[in-house]
């Protein structure tokens, strides 16, 4: 994540010309969460807003967003350290004004910094139920404990951008497999407990 | 996919013949469908997954049949040259061979196994990891748990499946299968 430029400061000037600091609070925002390719598509919906022409407002949302990734990605939680980002002479309310709004989002935003990273498919839901088999076209009678699983995973969201795809995986566990399980999660367990220990 | 059956070498397939029996015979969780076919690929042999899947559907079922209805080797052998055309010398002695040795031991039925109709939790494989830095945030440590589950399906083939959790999504993961534990003491 490249260091914001001397250009782009300049570009951040035109947040002056805001109707209101929530405006400037939500446009921050907005330009965080969006990826490079959705900023044209923002520039144009906040050029109104803003009394600012097309090219304008793509420089400002430009700068904007790379500002707040920068500042996110070097992991600047500090007043003084995002202070220190602007140049001499840039605009004192409006620095102040910046600095709070991103401090007030910095842990929001790096917990979704942290979920959009490319990663393996995530589970988002479980669901389970625990049957008995009583009778079947081949056996009469029988009384075989059962458990059926659901597991939904979501495709690595990098990827799917704003339409995840979460599919549904269902399985049977009888109760040797169910022991397999818990004795796998187990040692999971005691590994996290060690390095938790270190 | 019965054409394709030309294009495996003699030595996979009777692996695979073997891995559907036992695997009938209750004695191996599943058939090993993609990791065979990654080695068969390696090997030079253009055949994808889903045609060995659709070759092993087509054994398993003509073994199954054929225990159901104890039929003999030779009477296999005639079944099986009336259902599929020109199948090349060496599968016919593949199945011939493997039928002889352990077609007799395959038992239908009187069990419960033999209803899959989900396809059956086999093995988990896990890895707990950190992940130090991404493009989004330089230092990051953030831990997760990645699992990968082995599920046989119900026409016994085995696949994986892989996902990350959360360490709080691990946390409760493992409450809820003791929890499954729990219920399943009591039935």
């Amino acid at each position: 994540m490249a260091a914001v430029r001397e250009g782009e400061f300049a570009a951040l000037q035109s947040l002056l010309k805001a109707p209101s600091k929530d405006a400037v609070r939500q446009l921050c925002q907005e330009c965080f969460s969006s990826p490079p390719a959705g900023l044209g598509p923002l520039a144009q919906r906040a050029c109104p807003g803003l009394a600012a022409g097309p090219e304008e407002a793509e420089q400002l949302v430009s700068a904007l967003h790379n500002l707040t990734r920068h500042i996110v990605y070097r992991g600047l939680t500090r007043a003084e350290d995002i202070l220190a980002l602007f140049p001499e002479n840039f605009h004192q309310n409006l620095k102040n004004l910046l600095t709070k709004i991103i401090l007030e989002n910095i842990s929001a935003w790096r917990n979704e910094a942290q979920a959009s990273q490319i990663s393996l498919p995530r589970l988002v839901d479980m669901d389970w139920r625990v049957d008995i088999k009583t009778s079947s076209d081949n056996i009469r009678r029988m009384a075989v404990p059962t458990c059926l699983l659901q597991l939904k995973i979501q495709e690595d969201v990098a990827l799917c951008g704003n339409s995840p795809v979460v599919s549904a995986l269902t399985m049977e566990l009888s109760k040797e497999t169910l022991d397999t399980m818990l004795e796998g999660l187990g040692r999971i367990r005691d590994q996290l407990s060690a390095v938790a220990n270190k | 996919a019965a054409d394709k059956i030309n294009l495996i070498p003699q030595d996979f397939f009777a692996e695979l013949c073997e891995q559907i029996i036992q695997h009938l015979n209750h004695k191996i969780p599943g058939v090993n469908t993609a990791e065979l076919c990654q080695r068969i690929q390696t090997s030079g042999i253009e055949i994808n997954v889903g045609e060995l899947a659709k070759i092993a559907n087509i054994i398993s079922l003509l073994f199954s049949t054929a225990a159901r209805n104890n039929l003999s080797t030779e009477e296999l052998i005639t079944t099986l040259s009336n259902a599929v055309s020109a199948l090349p010398k060496h599968a016919v002695q593949v199945i011939r061979h493997v039928w002889n040795e352990q077609g007799k031991s395959i038992s239908v039925s009187e069990d419960a196994r033999n209803m899959a109709t989900v396809g059956q939790f086999v093995d988990i494989k896990w890895k707990l990891g950190v992940a130090m830095s991404s493009d989004t945030c330089r230092s990051l440590k953030y831990p997760y748990v990645t699992v990968t589950l082995k599920v046989a399906d119900p026409s016994g083939q085995i696949t994986e499946k892989s996902f990350e959790m959360t360490i709080p999504q691990f946390k409760n993961f493992f409450r809820q299968f003791k929890e499954m534990a729990a219920v399943l003491e009591t039935v």
